[in-house]
């Protein structure tokens, strides 16, 4: 293998492949990262086992060959490296580089010892616009559960249909679901409806919320691979497989509330900040209260803590419905308007241990679901 | 080597890895390995169950040859190796984060069983039977036992927070462990209509009437919702038929009986009045008491037998309030050990003030004109029809009872009557109250639906 490319090139590709190479150390050469040529092309990839990726840089190939190599070590060197060509290439079992002044070899793993990325081909797949799809996932992903005691809801759930795709995450506390209407209906033949692995969809952002144009989603049985394209050139640049979480989805629909005991809208801002400095004098249970009365038109969030002291604010709104006192967890609310882009937002109560919601006022794109705290 | 066909598929697989162990460090051994084995042989071909599509990836591109030899010299059947990727069993991990909070409420509906939406922790076996609910009770078990043959349609009805949901739900999950072929299905009314009225938009109404068409025991849940949607009555009308017709068990449920829900078809009324109809009624102080004990058993706590019987004194009419107030004082008994009767009564201070909300002549109206469905100004005007006269004079004997008002204020709240015509209302609502059981049904429900609201 010899080869020459351009430092940046080279670093781009490996700051998206060495973010996924695991610590493991039962199988050391899952710590490599792979070298591979293709034609003009130099693949890089690596894999967990769980999620793999591949990454290709248009390079000027003197020879092909492929090996495998540290992956930190490696993309530490070259991000210390100046913005020029680097040369490249294997002798026997070293890796020679060599960059203006720098010259450096790097002990090497054969190829033929890393796993082989299933990549998948030919199975139905549907194009989506990339930001999009990025910013949609980031409303969502955080919401998943952590715990392992319902691994359905330890991922994030989502369904594409003929004209909208669905993604929903949850961890039974409170539960966000965010749509993605298609500007016409797509071409796939079935429903798909699928749990991701909240890793990979962090993962999935980390390495395409960048990149612009179009996103290309591939369905099989129990995988799933994401798809960018070379501008310069039609060749993929990052083809991004992972698993699937086995098992069903709950049938959340019938939690989302239709009617609201108690309904108003606000400022964005002024509850977020509201609600953040209620957070300071909340006890360690991250509780609040928020107390609505209709006949003045007012919300009170308050919070108390022997230890720092006692905290009111008042937001003037028109409220409609029934007067209520509600205790919630101040992070599941922050965490909802957090993810609402709009500046002002719908806050709709059912009484003190019945589901409320937190919506976007004039997108409906966006549901936020939270259960209160028993009082 | 023992050239055996009589190994079985995992002694055969185990084979293999004894053998393809030998050659590999321990660490790929178990990465590629684990969890693999012979899920089935057929028509000379192995059929390997591997963990994921890595595993599959690697084991037909690097250990084909080798697996293929070691199979292939056990059993000379086996001419080909297919690998599949299995559904790996989810691992539950039972520890609960340490993040949670103790009070933090969940979202219930997220255990709903997925195919028959029934919620696993309604069951008969927790349920408190008493002299108000024991013909509910064995009627819900006699269907249980034998659904679609003895009452049906089961038709259930009762007040709000009495456990009409449980008793739906139970014979549920019942069912479904008595005979767990049956395809059930429970959906609330609401949920119902929204169903049909998005395959009404996505036109798939013909999907939606087949997935009916095949539910073995249908329960839907505050039918009462269904009244004056005429087009969701039409079709819940058409499946009622179809599962009738074929002894499928149908079990609804209402706040009130089938007579009076108002706006509900003729056909449909007469359908439901047609199997068994049973009644919740309000539960006496000795069940109420048993009711407490059971949830506080549940809970794993105790009170004195002091607490509960001011607890059952307090609360009457609703078992859901009933556990709102236990809860309360559940809560308070975890902070200062053994609660005192006086510390009790000052816990619950605000629900004992909460049966003297104030009844407005407004709120009377207000619900009088709801529960049958007409507008408040019908009710306030000189309209004589006769499906109005009769709720307006309902209207105006609850404003004498309930709020002692004299009957000329009754009469000018009415649009300017005479005081006369006020007596007169009063007068026979009253008469007839003694004479019509519906009627005394009519004004109970609405009475308590004036007490539940605030």
């Amino acid at each position: 293998m010899k080869l020459l490319i351009l430092q940046e090139k080279l670093k781009q590709g490996l700051n998206v492949v060495s973010k996924l190479t695991p610590k493991s150390l039962t199988l050391p050469i899952l710590n490599n990262i792979l070298l591979n040529t293709e034609k003009n092309f130099l693949e890089l990839a690596s894999t967990d086992l769980e999620i793999g990726i591949k990454y290709y840089i248009l390079t000027k190939i003197e020879k092909q060959g492929k090996t495998t190599i540290p992956s930190q070590l490696f993309f530490n060197f070259i991000n210390l490296l100046p913005n020029k060509n680097i040369n490249i290439e294997l002798k026997k079992n070293n890796l020679d580089i060599v960059c203006e002044n720098y010259k450096t070899q790097i002990n090497t793993i054969s190829a033929d010892e890393f796993p082989i990325i299933p990549i998948l081909k030919e199975t139905e797949n549907i194009t989506i616009d990339n930001s999009l799809f990025c910013e949609s996932l980031k409303q969502i992903v955080d919401i998943a559960s952590l715990s392992n005691s319902k691994p359905e809801i330890s991922g994030v759930y989502l369904c594409f249909q003929k004209n909208q795709l669905i993604i929903t995450a949850t961890d039974s506390f409170r539960l966000g679901e965010k749509k993605i209407f298609f500007k016409k209906p797509n071409l796939l033949k079935k429903e798909y409806s699928l749990i991701l692995p909240q890793k990979t969809i962090k993962y999935l952002i980390n390495v395409f919320s960048e990149k612009t144009g179009e996103i290309k989603i591939s369905f099989s049985l129990n995988q799933i691979m994401f798809e960018s394209s070379l501008q310069e050139t039609p060749h993929p640049e990052i083809q991004l497989v992972s698993k699937l979480v086995d098992g069903e989805y709950p049938n959340y629909q019938e939690i989302i509330p239709k009617k609201f005991t108690t309904e108003a809208v606000f400022k964005k801002e002024e509850l977020l900040n509201q609600i953040k400095s209620a957070s300071l004098f909340s006890k360690k249970t991250n509780e609040i209260k928020i107390k609505l009365n209709i006949k003045k038109g007012e919300m009170d969030i308050c919070s108390s803590n022997n230890e720092t002291g006692e905290y009111q604010s008042t937001l003037k709104s028109k409220i409609k419905g029934k007067n209520e006192e509600i205790i919630f967890n101040y992070k599941f609310l922050i965490d909802g308007l957090l993810n609402i882009k709009s500046s002002e937002v719908l806050f709709g109560f059912n009484g003190d241990s019945g589901p409320s919601v937190l919506k976007p006022v004039g997108d409906q794109s966006y549901i936020y679901i939270v259960m209160p705290i028993k009082t | 080597m023992l050239l055996s066909t009589n190994m079985t598929n995992q002694e055969l697989w185990q084979a293999v890895l004894a053998q393809i162990q030998i050659d590999l460090s321990p660490a790929n051994f178990s990465t590629w390995f684990k969890n693999t084995d012979i899920i089935n042989i057929e028509q000379e071909i192995a059929q390997i169950g591997v963990p994921n599509s890595f595993v599959k990836e690697w084991l037909e591109n690097k250990y084909h040859k080798k697996i293929f030899k070691i199979l292939h010299e056990t059993n000379s059947g086996i001419k080909n190796i297919e690998y599949i990727v299995k559904k790996t069993n989810l691992k539950t991990d039972s520890k609960k984060p340490n993040t949670v909070i103790e009070n933090q409420l969940t979202l219930q509906e997220l255990n709903n069983n997925k195919e028959t939406n029934l919620n696993p922790k309604y069951l008969f076996e927790n349920l408190v039977v008493g002299p108000f609910n024991e013909l509910p009770y064995a009627a819900a078990t006699a269907v249980a036992e034998n659904p679609g043959n003895i009452y049906n349609p089961f038709f259930l009805y009762g007040g709000v927070g009495l456990g009409k949901t449980h008793i739906l739900q139970a014979i549920g999950n019942q069912i479904a462990k008595n005979f767990k072929k049956k395809n059930i299905k429970y959906i609330s009314s609401e949920r119902f209509t929204t169903e049909l009225i998005s395959s009404i938009h996505n036109r798939t109404v013909e999907d939606f009437k087949n997935k009916y068409k095949k539910i073995d025991v249908l329960i839907i849940d505050d039918i009462q919702f269904l009244s004056g949607r005429e087009k969701t009555q039409e079709e819940f009308f058409h499946i009622f038929n179809i599962l009738y017709e074929k002894n499928r068990q149908i079990i609804v449920s209402s706040d009130r009986p089938p007579k009076s829900i108002s706006y509900l078809a003729e056909r449909l009324r007469s359908r439901f009045e047609g199997g068994m109809t049973a009644d919740i009624s309000l539960p006496d102080l000795e069940t109420r008491i048993a009711i407490l004990k059971a949830k506080a058993i549940e809970k794993n706590t105790d009170f004195s037998n002091d607490v509960y019987n001011y607890l059952a004194s307090l609360v009457k009419t609703n078992i859901r309030e009933l556990e709102g107030a236990l809860n309360r004082l559940i809560i308070q008994q975890k902070m200062n050990n053994n609660l005192s009767l006086e510390e009790v009564k000052k816990i619950l201070k605000g629900i004992t003030s909460s049966p003297l909300k104030i009844i407005t002549p407004k709120k009377i109206i207000e619900t009088v004109a709801e529960f049958f469905d007409l507008k408040e100004k019908d009710l306030l005007n000189k309209c004589r029809k006769k499906e109005i006269v009769r709720p307006r004079q309902i209207a105006m004997y609850l404003l004498r009872q309930e709020t002692k008002n004299s009957f000329p204020f009754i009469g000018r709240k009415f649009g300017g009557k005479d005081h006369t015509t006020a007596i007169h209302a009063c007068k026979k609502i009253a008469e007839e109250i003694q004479k019509d059981k519906k009627l005394e049904e009519e004004i109970f429900l609405i009475k308590e639906r004036l007490l539940s609201s605030s």
